[in-house]
């Protein structure tokens, strides 16, 4: 990832990426799109850069939108017939059917009530359909995902959560420092954390709540002083 | 929160509430506050008479005052009138989501009212211009600009101070022509008030006896009643507004009470120091810096901690006092209710009717909780004038009582709800 970012607004062409273009493939991700031979944002924001030719722009975004394999935390709300509906943070409720759990037969139903909190991944994301969710793999194991017990439960930008699940993040491994932790990060920008005590989940949000505001940069920065927080 | 928190509308789901409910008990807050603690007021006002920001914590919010001249409306000929608005802006989204919105406006629009209008605070008589002709239509806009739970109070503390900034234009009425002084030809006059009302919210848990003032948003929302009491600075209760499923005994509210009034008063008081040191900038040389420099955070914000750092040291130790239990007996607070509504149009003095700490301790240790708890349904019961679920409270046993009170309560006009 390139250190010096630019900031690109919606319908800038991006001349950075037609450059690198021009001998080899490039990627564009989200927020970037191409114009015939040209390449112009379609978002506002930093634009980035992975190696060795990916581009996207990562635009502070609230409401998500789903895609398909995303991990994502969802809140139960009704139940109908044999779907459990869930509010995802999108534009359309999504569902989950009680046999996509582990070990669920038509008998032995998933006992879920409005209001649990399900980790869960997206089956299938597509703008005229609502998303759907499983709770298993390919195998019929659950893995990580189900019910989410306990704990406490925020939402915050798409771009924190983002931030969050980066491989080199340097955020959760400076809070493993401090004390031990469960957290489950949703793309859709909900976190849920659970520690031993009550004032050190507490401590926890607030430590990662204080990142929102964060750039990539200062975050080494704010991380140094993670454990303040926790402790306040 | 952030801004614009209705999408992230916190503690909605289970592991929230009882995250909170579980917090509560343990007596911790997400902020660290103490459950009796306040987030600091801060006051910025504009360069226009009648202009405030308010902030406490991240709830942000804006009045504005203007004025125009109207015809009265004929019950009322002699009176200007006195409009309130509010605005919660951002809003477009889920169907969940608008419903918690569209209530939160109406609850708020009606503790505003009651408030200021129904408790009278203006006086709407200096409004007057010609009987039955002219008069000045006053009207608050308040604007939601960031919600972190106690709009209540963030919106009455603003319209409050946007009233008292408030300067209106003098006229001059003579053979069915009015004329409007500009301000080089007259001074502009402030608005005349009667008294000085104040909301404190309390936030009350089934899994604690302790409320928690102040809420933010996700206490709020977790909350399971909300308890509003409008207070003025003569310490004489405007409004009561006690939601919920709670169940809130005689003791829990007047404990309420007690300190609401005494922060009433200390949220009136900062407000005055802060119009004077408006008035003083005002007269400096240099243009009075307005809204805008709250973009680059070098505006001059009033805070509340700031200015009433001695006050708020007494009131730290009147509270502790608060703290301690207190067991009124069943006919004290009986005969004060009786009491407070004789002499509901008179100012009174806290001992009148608060119930003052020595004679608390005389009484003896013991409270029937079951009769309590009846004591204080006719007086939820009363303050739902305006709720459709008002039926819901009358028990068959309780609706002789409760009709009594409340044939009292419409002969009074100047308290909207009585104690």
């Amino acid at each position: 990832m390139s250190a010096n970012t630019s900031i690109i607004m919606p319908g800038e062409r991006v001349t950075l990426v037609e450059d690198a273009a021009k001998n080899k493939r490039v990627i564009l991700g989200p927020g970037l799109r191409r114009l015939d031979d040209k390449v112009v944002a379609s978002k506002a924001g930093p634009l980035r850069h992975k190696e060795p030719n990916t581009f996207w722009v990562d635009n502070y975004q609230r409401r998500y939108v789903p895609a398909r394999g995303d991990l994502i935390i969802g809140i139960v709300k009704a139940r109908a017939g044999d779907l459990y509906r869930v509010d995802i943070g999108s534009a359309d409720m999504a569902s989950i059917s009680y046999l996509a759990f582990e070990a669920a037969t038509k008998k032995n139903r998933p006992d879920l009530n409005p209001g649990d909190l399900l980790y869960a991944r997206v089956l299938n994301a597509n703008a005229d359909i609502e998303p759907e969710l499983v709770c298993v793999n390919s195998n019929g194991k659950s893995g990580k995902l189900g019910v989410l017990q306990d704990g406490f439960f925020f939402k915050c930008s798409l771009n924190l959560g983002r931030l969050l699940l980066r491989e080199s993040c340097p955020a959760l491994a400076a809070l493993t420092e401090e004390l031990p932790y469960e957290i489950a990060v949703g793309v859709n920008g909900r976190i849920w954390v659970k520690a031993h005590s009550m004032r050190e989940t507490v401590g926890l949000a607030n430590a990662i709540m204080a990142l929102e505001q964060a750039g990539y940069s200062e975050i080494e920065k704010i991380c140094g002083n993670l454990n303040g927080v926790v402790q306040a | 929160m952030f801004l614009n928190a209705n999408l992230f509308e916190p503690g909605k789901s289970k592991s929230e509430r009882s995250f909170i409910q579980s917090a509560v008990k343990q007596n911790t807050r997400f902020d660290g506050r103490k459950s009796n603690e306040f987030r600091d007021v801060k006051l910025t006002f504009g360069s226009d008479w009648g202009t405030v920001a308010v902030s406490m914590g991240d709830t942000k919010v804006l009045a504005q005052v203007s004025c125009d001249i109207g015809t009265p409306s004929s019950a009322r000929a002699n009176e200007g009138t006195l409009y309130l608005n509010v605005d919660i802006k951002g809003v477009a989204f889920l169907d969940e989501i608008q419903s918690t919105h569209d209530q939160r406006f109406l609850t708020l629009n009606s503790l505003l009212e009651r408030t200021f209008r129904s408790s009278r605070c203006l006086d709407l008589e200096s409004l007057c211009i010609a009987v039955e002709q002219h008069v000045w239509c006053v009207r608050v806009d308040i604007n939601v600009l960031n919600h972190d739970g106690n709009l209540y109070d963030a919106s009455t503390i603003a319209a409050l101070a946007a009233l008292m900034h408030f300067r209106r234009p003098e006229v001059s009425y003579a053979e069915g022509e009015i004329h409007t002084f500009s301000e080089r030809e007259r001074e502009l006059m402030p608005l005349l008030f009667l008294h000085y009302p104040v909301s404190v919210t309390y936030c009350v848990y089934k899994s604690s006896s302790h409320p928690l003032v102040d809420p933010t948003l996700l206490e709020e929302n977790a909350a399971d009643s909300i308890i509003v009491l409008s207070f003025n600075s003569y310490q004489e209760l405007c409004t009561l507004n006690a939601g919920g499923t709670a169940p809130t005994n005689v003791r829990t509210i007047m404990q309420c009470a007690r300190s609401a009034a005494n922060r009433s008063k200390a949220v009136v008081q900062f407000i005055r120091k802060a119009l004077e040191l408006d008035a003083e900038r005002r007269l400096q040389p240099n243009r009075v810096a307005g809204l805008v420099d709250l973009l680059n955070d070098t505006a001059p914000m009033l805070s509340f901690k700031h200015l009433m750092e001695q006050e708020m040291q007494m009131e730290v130790v009147q509270q502790s006092s608060c703290e301690e239990p207190i067991q009124p007996k069943e006919t004290v607070a009986h005969e004060q209710l009786h009491k407070v509504t004789e002499i509901a149009e008179t100012p009174m003095d806290e001992s009148s009717w608060l119930p003052s700490e020595q004679n608390l301790q005389q009484e003896q240790l013991v409270e029937d909780v079951p009769q309590s708890l009846k004591e204080s349904t006719p007086i939820t019961a009363t303050t739902s004038k305006s709720k459709p679920n008002r039926g819901k409270n009358k028990a068959s046993k309780k609706q002789q009582l409760t009709q009594r009170k409340q044939d009292q309560s419409d002969s009074e006009e100047e308290v909207t709800l009585i104690l």
